[in-house]
């Protein structure tokens, strides 16, 4: 099975971690479904070109979180997500992103009254935008 | 780690005409892919050789899976370790694919004749001609056929990709990778191709001068080196002891060569130094300023 996990030589996040919140994000996210069996730890290190060690401590660390549980001699599957987590990465992703935005805008010197209002004008057009495709 | 050793050396010294190796001192763990990286004459193949004890040390001693043997390797050991030598074998030159196959079956009982016919077809070895007429490329993919039909637990290549195109080598990556899904394998192979490494290894020996300089963890490598070109507070910047090179690139730019580490990210906030462009170093240059003697810092030997 081929995953799509994508690795930045340039990031300055360890490759470990790179690999991590990506497969995180694509089982909590749903698009990797409850029960699918992942490549063995040689397949994804070799897929990736990096080392067993590596991928052993995602599969290792993903497996205590509850997202992944092995069978002996059979592989390593997706576990199931509960919505507790679904909600969570939901909101961390959401959170990320605004926080993103909230940043570029004190780098631009933005006040708050004056990004506020920004945020809230955006906010009423996409939502507007949204209810009236709804209702189409 | 924990797991069990497939070879360790114990102050292993071998005294050679030209110069003398070790003393070396290395665990190589069971289940891993291990790339021993260096110059030409700096001892792999003198090494790989001690594994398959067709050299014995003359001094220290090397461990087989925690077994050490004063003559002979057993012959159960010797059936479970396939060895690819550096150059060809002289006194396989008049013979076929065939004959060799043959011999081999004969002499290993965990010969697998079909796996070896599949091979040689995937990698276009001829059958009925003799080994001296073969290009190099063909006997050098004959030679990895025969390892892996033999199944081994160990495998030994000395630089298994010399002479093989681009495409042969990609099949012969994709093959010991699907070897190492028996978790009870390991390879060793010297290898002068950073592609090589990155692709296959997931520890990294560094050989120089007959010594070993270390192992890592491949993985712990990158990101560890980087080339910035910075602005700013420049005064007394080559003095800093993470910065390797340091040379003008304009006229108030430097670039340097710098160690990411905690220290040097403290020092960056410290001087409040701008950085115009930031590169993560390459496998291949981690491995040159590591033979300079900048050694990783996650170093396990």
């Amino acid at each position: 099975m081929w995953i799509p996990i994508q690795i930045d030589d340039q990031s300055a996040e360890p490759l470990y971690y790179q690999i991590e919140t990506q497969l995180k994000s694509l089982i909590v996210s749903g698009q990797i479904e409850e029960g699918t069996l992942l490549p063995s730890i040689r397949e994804l290190a070799a897929s990736l070109s990096c080392s067993v060690i590596t991928i052993r401590r995602v599969y290792q660390d993903l497996e205590n979180e509850g997202l992944l549980r092995t069978k002996q001699g059979t592989g390593t599957f997706v576990a199931k997500v509960g919505t507790g987590e679904r909600d969570e990465y939901r909101r961390t992703v959401v959170q990320t992103a605004v926080e993103t935005a909230v940043d570029t805008g004190i780098s631009v010197q933005y006040g708050e009254e004056e990004l506020k209002q920004l945020f809230l004008k955006i906010l009423k057009q996409k939502y507007d935008k949204k209810s009236g495709r709804d209702r189409e | 780690m924990t797991e069990g050793m497939a070879i360790e050396f114990k102050g292993a010294v071998k005294h050679r005409r030209r110069h003398s190796i070790g003393p070396i001192d290395l665990k190589i763990p069971q289940g891993y892919i291990i790339a021993l990286v260096g110059s030409n004459g700096s001892g792999k193949s003198t090494m790989l050789s001690m594994m398959m004890r067709t050299i014995k040390p003359d001094r220290g001693e090397i461990h087989w899976y925690g077994e050490s043997f004063s003559g002979e390797l057993p012959l159960e050991l010797r059936q479970s370790i396939g060895y690819v030598p550096e150059g060809p074998i002289a006194e396989e030159n008049g013979m076929t694919a065939d004959a060799i196959a043959k011999f081999r079956a004969h002499w290993c009982p965990s010969w697998d004749e079909a796996r070896f016919n599949g091979l040689i077809e995937q990698f276009h070895v001829p059958r009925n001609e003799r080994l001296n007429r073969m290009s190099k490329g063909e006997r050098r993919k004959l030679e990895i056929s025969t390892v892996l039909a033999a199944r081994p637990r160990l495998m030994l290549l000395d630089e298994p990709s010399s002479g093989l195109d681009p495409f042969a080598w990609g099949d012969m990556i994709d093959e010991l990778q699907a070897y190492m899904e028996n978790e009870d394998v390991t390879i060793i192979l010297s290898t002068h191709i950073v592609d090589e490494v990155k692709r296959l290894a997931d520890y990294i020996v560094l050989v120089d001068e007959g010594r070993v300089l270390g192992m890592v963890e491949k993985d712990s490598l990158y990101g560890t080196w980087k080339e910035l070109w910075v602005q700013g507070a420049l005064e007394g910047l080559s003095q800093v002891k993470e910065v390797v090179k340091c040379e003008p690139d304009g006229p108030h730019l430097m670039r340097i060569i710098v160690r990411d580490n905690a220290q040097w990210n403290q020092y960056l906030t410290a001087t409040g130094m701008q950085i115009m462009k930031s590169h993560s170093l390459e496998l291949e240059e981690i491995l040159r300023l590591w033979i300079k003697g900048y050694e990783p810092e996650e170093l396990l030997v």
